[in-house]
């Protein structure tokens, strides 16, 4: 009971702190808000400042407990003492009573629904793992640190700034709560939106659209951002509208701050930055005011970038990683992972519509059956706020296309929404599209339509949610990924590192869980496990270069192939001969490559279960560099690498004393070598030596079956195993 | 660009290397265990051991069915050996009989036979079973109670 307590006690302070943070500055602002638009216009505004707060103490190393409630209580007793807590504004017009029992009805069928579900423990997977993993993380070393582990540490993070306080007081379900505060404020700003334009029933049939639609209640109940995301938007839409009917200047400010909120809460936002300037800019034609909104856009923008720029070498971390190169992130591994995120497994991409409104299965999620209707949205472009409404909505969408989860829609969901409702002229169609959208969205109505696995909200959690069913026990029978999490902690001693395929619910342990596929140590992690298990990653394949006797101090083996999509230049080990004898590696050797230099030694290192990779696509001009530090006689040079590397074309080069290069054989011979019996050995011996002594294998990852038929064999000993895993530790390095 | 490196401390091959040994046991102490009892394997939480019907059989999956061998750790209790006398066991590899075994007293035994690769089929369930002929059946509700079983499995 006491958790259920605090996670709700967490969550209303967090949120009444960034209300009031809000309502600070749009009473300094003078933003003539009318009432319905006080609170939700607010709290986005106040999480916009109050982000930047909670991320001063992380980076100050600060975030200890009595810290961050301090900083939430500041706000409010603030707002208190100022007279800015109260709800005030001006008038509306009075909303009929059919619009109120309609929207009331509706609404609270959903919050029921919602609320109790984001007041659950949480159990969404990305919400479990890094959402709340890293906020639990930073707040048991009290800041930031650098994570080289783990990309997602890399992502702007906005809306988890709030999930910190939150979590501080109430742990799991006040983030996702706090995310929910989100969703609320943002139905509520679209509904005052419709009332200030005259249109009440367009902006509860717009609100109503988005609120019921089954992703947004999903997304929005758990500790994730897209709700948070779409709201702040949302809000900077607004604060504009409201701007160019005032021109109040001291509005640019609340408007710059939330168009670097859209960067801070989520990359993809950062059209409606663009969006926000450029309004600004056609509207005003004046550069202070233009300056205004850039600068207080940068103050919320530039904390991100140079935090990525601090600990990641590439301040627009973890994308762009060929202009900002580091050893942090591979370019392969973000191409596939970009490419994964473009299509999931949807192959025909014009099966998507249906996917993310009716099917909701391989686009995780589903935006309702309503939204097959949404082209009706363009019949708004017949005035001017639909005109107003499309712009920033398709500025938002255009985004949907590097990533088609169906939740990368929620931000021009309100837009789209809004302008769906402006397109038709009736009341009495615009209340039966909003019951039809609330029936099809109700969760026992979706397996009715949905596909078999559509992801969405099933049932009311409320025993979930007080916690008469106890946390813990929820959570083991209904989250394997908790369970595990408890694994972990149970059988892996304090402090040390877990090497893991798949994602884990990182929130639930304090170990730190090095997922294969989230950085670049990760990535040459897995590789050395895989190597133990994949004969295609094995050192199975031998180039000899034969060449007259050459005197060289520096020889290089050069690619000049072009591999296909996502081929790699490869190399297990290279070696240098004369006169049959190799060429023993000397401590005066100094190693070069290009691109990739960080991994050079391990095509150096004589074990079979580690490698040089380019990771990125080979193309000519890749190299591997060896300086002898002297001249050294060398009439051979063999190149173990794998079968996975297909288009390979090498040519070993020495080093003119002029400085050029110049090629001593292009033309090797191939033979297929054996692995060494014991090369899975070889790869737990490799990442003991980098301190990996723990594994843990779903049932269901690849090569589990491989270490579950006879760990022995890679030193193995299996210490726990449950809820579909097994956690190996490494017992003879 | 980061300076060059030296070479790495160089890795030493293994003096007690071994091939990788494909196994697949049945534990009545895994926590699966239950999802490969076929037939004669009382259910319910796992255990160190489980009374057995007359033809205790579980499947299992290899992906090979090279080198591989039976084995099977059981145990014929004193209390029921007094009535039964010495048990014949037949071990069975898919339906094909793999040999009979005759105990002429109690206690805890180990059995290990090559298997051949043809009576296995890689990636398909593959039936293990041991048979007894004799099982002690209680006077008062008529269980039968075939022998102990600790573990039965196919390793290379």
């Amino acid at each position: 009971m006491w958790q259920a307590f605090w996670a709700l006690f967490g969550a209303m302070v967090t949120v009444a702190a960034c209300y009031a943070a809000g309502a600070l500055l749009v009473d300094w602002a003078k933003a003539p808000l009318k009432r319905p638009e006080r609170f939700p216009l607010s709290f986005v505004l106040g999480a916009s400042v109050l982000h930047l707060a909670v991320f001063a103490i992380l980076s100050l190393k600060i975030a200890y407990r009595p810290v961050v409630i301090g900083l939430m209580a500041v706000p409010i007793v603030w707002a208190v003492w100022k007279g800015s807590w109260r709800l005030k504004g001006s008038a509306v017009e009075p909303l009929s009573l059919a619009l109120k029992l309609f929207y009331t009805a509706i609404f609270g069928a959903f919050t029921i629904l919602y609320f109790f579900h984001a007041w659950a423990p949480e159990s969404s997977p990305d919400g479990s793992a890094y959402h709340l993993g890293l906020v639990a993380r930073y707040l048991r070393m009290h800041g930031f640190e650098q994570v080289v582990t783990n990309m997602y540490a890399n992502l702007s993070a906005g809306v988890e700034m709030l999930f910190v306080p939150a979590f501080a007081i109430g742990k799991h379900s006040a983030g996702a709560l706090v995310h929910y505060a989100f969703l609320v404020a943002l139905t509520m700003a679209m509904f005052a939106y419709g009332r200030r334009i005259g249109k009440p029933w367009v902006g509860a049939t717009g609100a109503l659209l988005v609120y019921a639609s089954p992703v947004v209640g999903l997304d929005g109940s758990i500790a994730y951002n897209d709700c948070g995301v779409a709201a702040i938007a949302f809000s900077v839409f607004y604060f504009l509208e409201i701007w160019e009917e005032t021109r109040e200047p001291r509005l640019l400010i609340p408007i710059g701050l939330l168009a670097g909120y859209c960067y801070a809460a989520k990359y993809t936002a950062v059209a409606m930055t663009v969006y926000a300037f450029l309004f600004v800019a056609w509207k005003s034609r004046k550069l202070r005011q233009c300056a205004v909104v850039a600068a207080c856009a940068a103050v919320l923008i530039l904390p991100w970038m140079a935090k990525d720029w601090i600990y990641a070498e590439n301040p627009m971390a973890p994308f762009f990683n060929k202009i900002f190169r580091n050893p942090y992130r591979r370019i392969v591994a973000e191409q596939e992972y970009a490419d994964f995120l473009s299509h999931y497994s949807v192959e025909n991409k014009w099966t998507l519509p249906v996917e993310v409104t009716v099917r909701g299965e391989k686009t995780t999620g589903l935006l309702g059956p309503v939204f097959l209707l949404a082209p009706l949205a363009f019949l708004a472009l017949r005035s001017r706020q639909g005109r107003r409404l499309l712009l920033p909505g398709l500025l938002l969408f255009l985004p949907f296309f590097t990533n088609v989860g169906t939740r990368f829609l929620i931000p021009c969901l309100p837009f789209v929404s809004l302008a769906m409702a402006l397109a038709v002229p009736s009341t009495p169609v615009l209340a039966a599209l909003v019951l039809i959208h609330a029936v099809l969205s109700w969760p026992s109505v979706i397996p009715r339509y949905s596909a078999q696995y559509a992801w969405h909200l099933d049932r009311i959690l409320w025993k979930q949610a007080i916690r008469k069913i106890p946390q813990d026990t929820y959570l083991a029978q209904n989250f394997a990924g908790f369970g595990i999490a408890r694994l972990i902690d149970d059988h892996v001693p304090k402090g040390a590192r877990v090497l893991a395929v798949n994602g884990v619910a990182d929130s639930y342990t304090t170990h730190e869980v090095l997922v294969s596929f989230q950085a670049a140590l990760n990535d040459d992690l897995a590789d050395i496990l895989d190597a133990g298990w994949d004969e295609s990653r094995q050192p199975t394949r031998r180039l000899t270069f034969k060449f007259p006797v050459r005197t060289a101090r520096r020889v290089r083996l050069l690619e000049t192939g072009v591999g296909a999509p996502l081929e790699e230049f490869k190399v297990t080990e290279l070696r240098y001969f004369y006169q049959g004898a190799e060429l023993p590696r000397a401590s005066a050797w100094r190693l070069r490559a290009w691109p990739n230099p960080w991994d050079v030694q391990l095509a150096f290192d004589n074990s079979p279960a580690t490698r040089w990779r380019s990771w990125e696509v080979a193309a000519p001009g890749m190299y591997l560099d060896t300086d002898f530090g002297k001249f050294e006689f060398v009439d051979e040079v063999r190149v173990d690498t794998s079968f996975d590397y297909a288009n390979i074309r090498l040519q070993v080069e020495a080093m003119e004393p002029s400085g050029h290069w110049v090629k001593l054989s292009a033309d090797p011979k191939t033979d297929v070598i054996p692995p060494p019996v014991d090369i899975r050995r070889w790869a737990s011996r490799d990442l003991h030596e980098r301190g990996i002594d723990y594994i843990l294998m779903n049932d269901t990852d690849w090569g589990a079956d491989d270490m579950r038929e006879d760990p022995g064999s890679w030193g193995f000993q299996e210490i726990a195993r449950g809820y579909g895993a097994r956690i190996y530790k490494v017992v003879t390095p | 660009m980061p300076e060059p490196y030296a070479p790495p401390v160089q890795r030493q091959p293994f003096e007690d290397a071994r091939p990788h040994r494909i196994s697949r046991f049945v534990a009545m102490a895994d926590a699966d265990a239950a999802a490969h009892f076929v037939q004669d394997i009382a259910p319910g939480e796992p255990a160190a051991w489980k009374w057995t019907n007359q033809k205790p059989t579980v499947k299992v999956v290899l992906r090979t069915n090279l080198r591989l061998r039976y084995v099977i750790d059981f145990s014929l209790p004193e209390v029921t050996f007094k009535v039964t006398g010495p048990a014949t066991l037949t071990f069975f590899v898919n339906d094909h009989v793999l040999d009979s075994v005759r105990y002429t007293a109690p206690g805890e035994f180990h059995y290990e036979k090559a298997v051949p690769a043809e009576w296995v089929e890689p990636l398909k369930d593959t039936l293990l079973s041991a048979s007894i002929d004799k099982v002690w059946v209680s006077p008062t509700d008529g269980a039968k109670l075939g022998f102990i079983l600790t573990r039965i499995g196919l390793t290379q």
